[in-house]
């Protein structure tokens, strides 16, 4: 089995999509957070190998939650998604630790390259 | 301060700064307790530093500073050590590869891995290898600093279609930190931060992991069009050739000289409307005949501008010998002769390819089981023709060996391998493809062939001579015209249009008698000198109609794929010298027409290119 992942994104339509893809390549999906807040405390509980995390969110967004998922574990493999429209967050992101990014709309191939590379580093 | 008009001028200096840096290391390398030549290095050093840093150009003014320290040093000791020739021989291609970045409007390349290789020899071996007041010789010092200071250069294109590259190009950069320490990128950081970025990554690192596990690691990303390890500083070829600069120097006296030819130019105008206004012939026809001399003249003074001494070739090649037999622990001796001869510059830079490649077969292949060889390199002139030769006192090429393989790749028929003589089958290792070394080197034998050589000069219009003596060595001449724009052709017809063939490409115009021609079996051939050379007809490669019988027939022999062949035109017309012009796409690509000229006539005639129109042929049957 490739890993353990949990999937954040407010959007339940992009939750499910996601879902579908890491099952259908053989991960487990141990969790779904639709805020920041929720994706720390699941993290927290859950220690899982990866987490794709979407930027813009309500309550706690991407990039904050990014900081205190690295404040618990800062070899924590996080992944970003966003539109194409917002390079400056995504390079926030990255600045701050996220691993690398994927931009929306996803292709099924594209996650699950990005996926297995940073599992694999 | 105007920096973009001083650029071009500063480019110019430099660049003689730096080949007087390289070829004083040179001589200094058999005679290194020349103090005038460390005092001349290190006013050179220091030159390039007072330029640099008035240009600003930071990375070059530091590298130049530190260079000027250490000459300082072995100037007032009095001697340079073999290891200190070497280490500045880096230093000068790091300039070089300065040079290069400043010339190509890219940010220079960080030179801080070179201070610290030195900073590391200091701590390493103390102050003592610095001041040591025995000259150790042929101690090489240098060698393993330059080794454990080796930065790793990792270029990273993006394919096009990639919806965002600033990001990309940010994770990558990440990842390149994880396999050592990184020195320097291009774009840095910050631009890439504020999204100025194209495609590209280059990074600068000091590696922690050996390069093909870097690659390893960098090809899981499909936005990663291509991976590749560019020589920060290359020593042989690259990075050192002669400049092909945008501004030419040009001496006063030339100047004048111009400027006079112009002011006669004038003169003769006045006197020739005169002429025309009083009718007077013979007042005509003086001034018509004083124009062409002036013409002439001033065709001569321009062309000389363009002119350029092989000088900075030959002594570029001096060094990449001298590295060769270093790296192959060869004692080489190298011998120049003609490095004064001129040739237009155009083709100087045209040549730096194909005669580094010669050099290196030279001593890989001519060489290769010798460790003491003579390699010489001589140019000369003859007529409109400027010959360059580079001849090794190796083991020469054996002709059963290019028999057995031109046999098997089945270049040659069986019968033809009886019949070929031994000349015309060493033009065959010209052939694509053809090596008859199995192993690749370091050195040569890497795909880029003699193949590559011939296509390079014949694409000047010139011609590459291989001779060969088994156990003696081998001998490459390239017969090169003086100058590209205007060239001495030989007109001929050919069903009723006339076409020009550059003169370089002639080996001899003559007439035979149908009585000459030999039909071996569909393939008429003639003898000539002491061979059978087939024989071709330019209408039927052209695809004109075919010609009456005529009771002599006009023959321009001459070589094309390195066999020599006898073109049948209808009349030969004579020689001549014209301005050739490349034709404008799409018509530059006509296979068979390598660009077209005006004749004082007023006709258009175009430039025959036997090659091109050869391989078209061949393609098709």
């Amino acid at each position: 089995m490739p890993g353990q992942v949990l999937v954040v994104d407010d959007a339940l339509f992009m939750r499910n999509m996601l879902i579908d893809i890491f099952s259908q390549a053989g991960w487990e999906v141990v969790g779904e957070a639709e805020n920041g807040e929720q994706a720390v405390m699941m993290y927290e509980q859950q220690r899982p190998d990866l987490v794709t995390m979407d930027i813009v969110m309500p309550v706690l967004g991407g990039i904050e939650a990014l900081k205190k998922i690295l404040q618990l574990e800062p070899e924590a493999r996080v992944v970003v998604c966003s539109a194409l429209g917002q390079k400056h967050l995504i390079l926030d992101a990255l600045t701050v630790g996220a691993r690398d990014f994927i931009v929306k709309p996803f292709q099924r191939e594209q996650v699950l390259e990005v996926a297995e590379r940073v599992i694999a580093s | 301060m105007e920096k973009e008009k001083y650029r071009s001028m500063f480019l110019v200096e430099a660049a003689e700064h730096l080949q007087a840096m390289s070829d004083i290391l040179l001589r200094l390398d058999s005679d290194p307790e020349n103090r005038q030549e460390i005092d001349a290095l290190f006013r050179e050093a220091h030159s390039i530093k007072g330029m640099a840093a008035t240009m600003e150009y930071e990375e070059t003014a530091r590298l130049a500073h530190r260079l000027e320290d250490d000459l300082d040093l072995c100037r007032k000791r009095g001697y340079m050590s073999a290891g200190e020739i070497n280490q500045m021989l880096a230093g000068v291609d790091l300039l070089e590869a300065l040079h290069d970045d400043i010339s190509q409007e890219r940010p220079e390349r960080s030179v801080e891995f070179y201070l610290q290789a030195l900073t590391l020899e200091e701590r390493s071996e103390g102050p003592v290898s610095r001041e040591r007041s025995q000259p150790p010789p042929g101690e090489e010092e240098g060698t393993k600093i330059a080794g454990a200071a080796e930065p790793l250069l990792i270029q990273i294109d993006l394919v096009d279609t990639v919806p965002i590259a600033a990001p990309r190009l940010l994770v990558l950069l990440k990842r390149c930190s994880e396999f050592g320490i990184v020195l320097k990128s291009w774009p840095s950081l910050e631009h890439i931060l504020s999204d100025k970025v194209d495609g590209r990554l280059l990074v600068q690192l000091r590696p922690q992991l050996p390069t093909k596990e870097i690659h390893a690691q960098l090809v899981g990303y499909s936005e990663v069009e291509e991976i590749s390890f560019p020589k920060p500083v290359v020593s042989t070829g690259l990075g050192a050739r002669p400049q092909k600069s945008a501004s030419v120097r040009v001496s006063t006296e030339r100047l004048d000289q111009l400027i006079n030819l112009t002011g006669e130019l004038i003169t003769t105008r006045y006197q020739l409307q005169n002429a025309l206004k009083q009718r007077h012939l013979k007042d005509l026809d003086d001034g018509i005949g004083q124009l062409s001399r002036l013409v002439k003249n001033l065709h001569h003074q321009v062309l000389q501008v363009r002119m350029v001494s092989l000088r900075a070739l030959f002594s570029r090649l001096s060094r990449i010998v001298y590295d060769l037999a270093r790296s192959s622990a060869k004692k080489i001796e190298l011998q120049t002769d003609g490095a004064d001869i001129e040739i237009d510059r155009a083709i100087v830079e045209e040549l730096v390819d194909p005669l580094t490649h010669m050099v290196r077969n030279a001593v890989d292949h001519g060489l290769k089981d010798k460790d003491v060889g003579v390699i010489s390199l001589k140019a000369w002139r003859d007529r409109d023709q400027v010959l360059v030769q580079v001849t090794d006192d190796g083991a020469g090429i054996d002709p059963q060996t290019i028999r057995r393989i031109a046999r098997e790749r089945g270049l040659l028929s069986s019968a033809e391998v009886k019949m070929v003589r031994d000349y015309d089958l060493y033009q065959l290792i010209c052939q694509p493809g053809f090596s008859t070394v199995d192993t690749v080197t370091g050195i040569s034998g890497r795909g880029v062939g003699m193949d590559v050589v011939k296509t390079a000069i014949e694409g000047m219009g010139g011609l590459v001579l291989i001779d060969s003596t088994p156990g003696a060595g081998t001998s490459i001449t390239l017969k090169l015209p003086l100058s590209l724009a205007i060239i001495r052709v030989l007109l001929i017809e050919s069903d009723g249009a006339r076409l020009a063939i550059p003169i370089t490409r002639v080996i001899q115009a003559i007439e035979i008698s149908p009585a000459e021609i030999h039909s071996s079996s569909k393939q008429l051939m003639v003898h000539y000198q002491d061979a059978f050379i087939p024989l071709l007809s330019l209408r039927k490669m052209l695809k004109q109609q075919k010609g009456g019988k005529m009771k002599e027939l006009p023959l321009v022999v001459t070589e094309v794929m390195g066999r020599r062949i006898g073109l049948v035109v209808d009349r030969l017309i004579g020689q001549q010298e014209v301005f050739v012009q490349r034709l404008a796409p799409p018509f530059d690509q006509i296979p068979g027409c390598a660009g077209g000229t005006i004749l004082g006539d007023g006709q258009v005639v175009f430039l025959l290119d036997l090659q091109s129109l050869l391989e078209r042929r061949k393609k098709r049957i």
